[in-house]
């Protein structure tokens, strides 16, 4: 977290004494793949973040209570812990047709998102689908599926892209609200700056295979083999923000580009149209021309060089013509015909 | 009054003249211009089609390394001069302003109609001291906005290994804008093709007036000093 040796025991202390935040966690339009991630870490361990560190009070897949009770619940989250609940979204709204694609408990979703964001002490935006629109907000987005902030545009929210993002920067987010009691430093897109302030690419053990310019060029080749850069095969490492390459995933197990596939680039916004995945140029320029920047680029190439050929060539048949006209051809200096000075 | 014909007053045999055009900061520019923008462009090419894979430990090698480098001292210079004329515009001679569009003036689109219709139907057209509009269009939309396209883009994706940094404050902004970092290298890649079509355009016609006026026009980015005949257009007096 970046945090420095001797605000560990603040951490402990946060941990062990101060009172457990209640936490409202709604699920939209999303593959609960945050979920799985989530209960999946291992620094904080997910039961100690569920059993002591917040109180989980609304959970649509992980609670045991179900139908009009916890509707009720949450209900009574809201109005007794106003101002202090923190509210956490695992997937997006879709907005197209009154928001009738996504209902929870006979309300859509989209009413039940902007009713519980407007007293919750702080929200975080789980995942891409909630971060960025994921793969249901991708073109051509059938149901007008829109990312968290765009739904409560008055309220600062705190994305955690990635799909899934880490389990360790899911439960990191959590550890640092109950410990400081304020939210993490964000950037520009919302991100927290202590898990999303690098590229992949700038922490990826493959990068000096990047630099000495030795790259894989198929799956199956001798640079594959030897563990060479993945940036011809499409990885998406240098334009993506996150911790893969420090933390790994899975207690530390692995991550993508270490298993041999480059990043997909998951926790960046529009991820699903900057494809194909495994070519370094896609289609996404211009909207609505499928081609990669190479292909318009050389296309306008050929017609500017077309048109000049095209100019060249009729100014040298008028030119023989002209002189043919003449019984004399004229000398060298071609005529003056600007006639409108 | 927009554009004025010019009258040779000396010697009343005399219908020729000669004056100086390009300011030696302009010529500067253009060719400091010329050189990093070959070097950005074939660097790109690189870095998009990174075609070296030389054997052997990485350590021995450097070349993506050494691409990117020089990329980015070349753009860093490209900047400079290009800031340069951007100042120059204010500071030189009217000649270092002709290329303006000045939409807002009836000589200026009758200009480019003229200008226009003269290439369209293979006519000489008029010597121009300073650009003509349509010439001055070309640079505006090729120079001056995929300048600046070229420069944010870039200036952006420089600006991301130092996160925080002072590149990330001046121009980090340009990669929510664009849609993400992918989307950046996009338009930069697109925006990278744009002075390969200009320089198609760009040194045709140069080469295709120069031809037609004989006015010395190849030379004058060189030496600065066009030729003139009497009743060739001047554009001193668009801007003053
Ligand atoms: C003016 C300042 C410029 C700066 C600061 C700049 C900077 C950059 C940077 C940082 C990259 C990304 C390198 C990477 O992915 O590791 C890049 C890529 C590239 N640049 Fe520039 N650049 C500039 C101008 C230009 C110009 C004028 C051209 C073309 C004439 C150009 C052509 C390219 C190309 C083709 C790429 C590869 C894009 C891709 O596929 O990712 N750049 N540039
Ligand atoms: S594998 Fe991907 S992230 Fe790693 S150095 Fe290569 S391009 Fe960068």
């Amino acid at each position: 977290m970046g945090l420095e040796a001797t605000l560990v025991p603040r951490i402990v202390e946060a941990m062990d004494k101060k009172p457990r935040i209640p936490v409202i966690w709604l699920h939209g339009l999303e593959c609960t793949c945050c979920s799985e991630s989530f209960i999946r870490s291992s620094h904080p361990v997910a039961q100690d973040v569920v059993l002591n560190m917040i109180s989980l009070d609304y959970d649509d897949t992980l609670q045991a209570a179900a139908g009009f009770q916890v509707e009720e619940i949450r209900k009574r989250i809201m109005k007794e812990y106003a101002g202090e609940y923190l509210l956490a979204v695992e997937g997006n709204a879709p907005t197209r047709d009154g928001g009738v694609y996504c209902t929870v408990g006979g309300d859509t979703f989209l009413n039940i998102l902007v009713e519980t964001a407007e007293k919750a002490k702080a929200v975080v935006a789980w995942g891409s689908c909630a971060s960025n629109g994921c793969v249901q907000a991708a073109r051509p987005n059938p149901t007008g599926a829109k990312p968290v902030k765009d739904l409560i545009p008055h309220r600062a929210v705190i994305n955690v892209p990635g799909c899934p993002p880490i389990a360790e920067v899911m439960t990191g987010v959590l550890t640092y609200i109950l410990t400081f009691g304020t939210l993490p430093e964000l950037d520009r897109q919302g991100r927290p700056k202590m898990f999303y302030g690098q590229r992949i690419h700038d922490k990826c053990y493959r990068r000096p295979f990047f630099d000495a310019g030795q790259f894989v060029e198929a799956w199956d080749d001798e640079g594959a083999r030897k563990g060479w850069c993945l940036y011809k095969m499409g990885c998406r490492g240098p334009s993506t923000y996150n911790s893969c390459s420090t933390f790994k995933w899975n207690n530390g197990v692995s991550f993508p580009i270490g298993s041999g596939h480059g990043c997909i680039g998951c926790s960046e916004e529009n991820f699903w149209d900057n494809g194909p995945f495994y070519q370094r140029l896609s289609n996404v320029v211009v909207p609505g021309i499928e081609s990669t920047p190479d292909q318009i680029g050389k296309t306008l190439t050929v017609l500017a060089g077309a048109g000049v050929a095209a100019h060249f060539g009729s100014y040298m048949v008028r030119r023989g013509i002209n002189a043919a006209k003449k019984e004399k051809p004229v000398p060298s200096a071609p005529e003056k015909e600007g006639g409108d000075q | 009054m927009g554009t004025r014909t010019l009258h040779v007053e000396h010697l009343p045999e005399q219908r020729y003249g000669r004056r100086y055009v390009w300011q030696l900061p302009v010529r500067l520019s253009h060719w400091i211009n010329f050189l990093s923008l070959l070097a950005l462009f074939l660097t790109g090419l690189y870095i998009t089609f990174p075609q070296l894979a030389p054997a052997g430990e990485p350590s021995q090698h450097f070349v993506m390394g050494r691409m990117r480098q020089i990329h980015f001292a070349a753009g860093q210079i490209f900047l400079v001069s290009f800031l340069w004329r951007v100042y120059w515009f204010w500071m030189g001679n009217n000649y270092a302003r002709s290329g303006f569009p000045f939409v807002w003036r009836a000589a200026w689109w009758r200009d480019l109609v003229r200008q226009a219709m003269a290439y369209l139907h293979l006519r000489r057209g008029n010597v121009h001291l300073g650009h003509n509009a349509l010439g001055g269009l070309m640079y505006t939309v090729f120079v001056i906005g995929l300048g600046w396209g070229q420069i944010f883009t870039g200036l952006a994706l420089y600006s991301e290994s130092n996160p925080g940094g002072f590149w990330d404050h001046l121009t980090g902004w340009v990669i929510p804008l664009f849609g993400g970092s992918f989307r950046v290298h996009m338009w930069h890649h697109l925006f990278a093709w744009g002075f390969l079509v200009f320089a198609i355009l760009h040194i045709y016609v140069v080469l295709f007036d120069s031809h037609q006026y004989r006015n010395g026009l190849l030379s004058s980015i060189v030496s600065g000093f066009k030729f003139y005949e009497e009743g060739d257009l001047d554009h001193d007096s668009w801007v003053s």
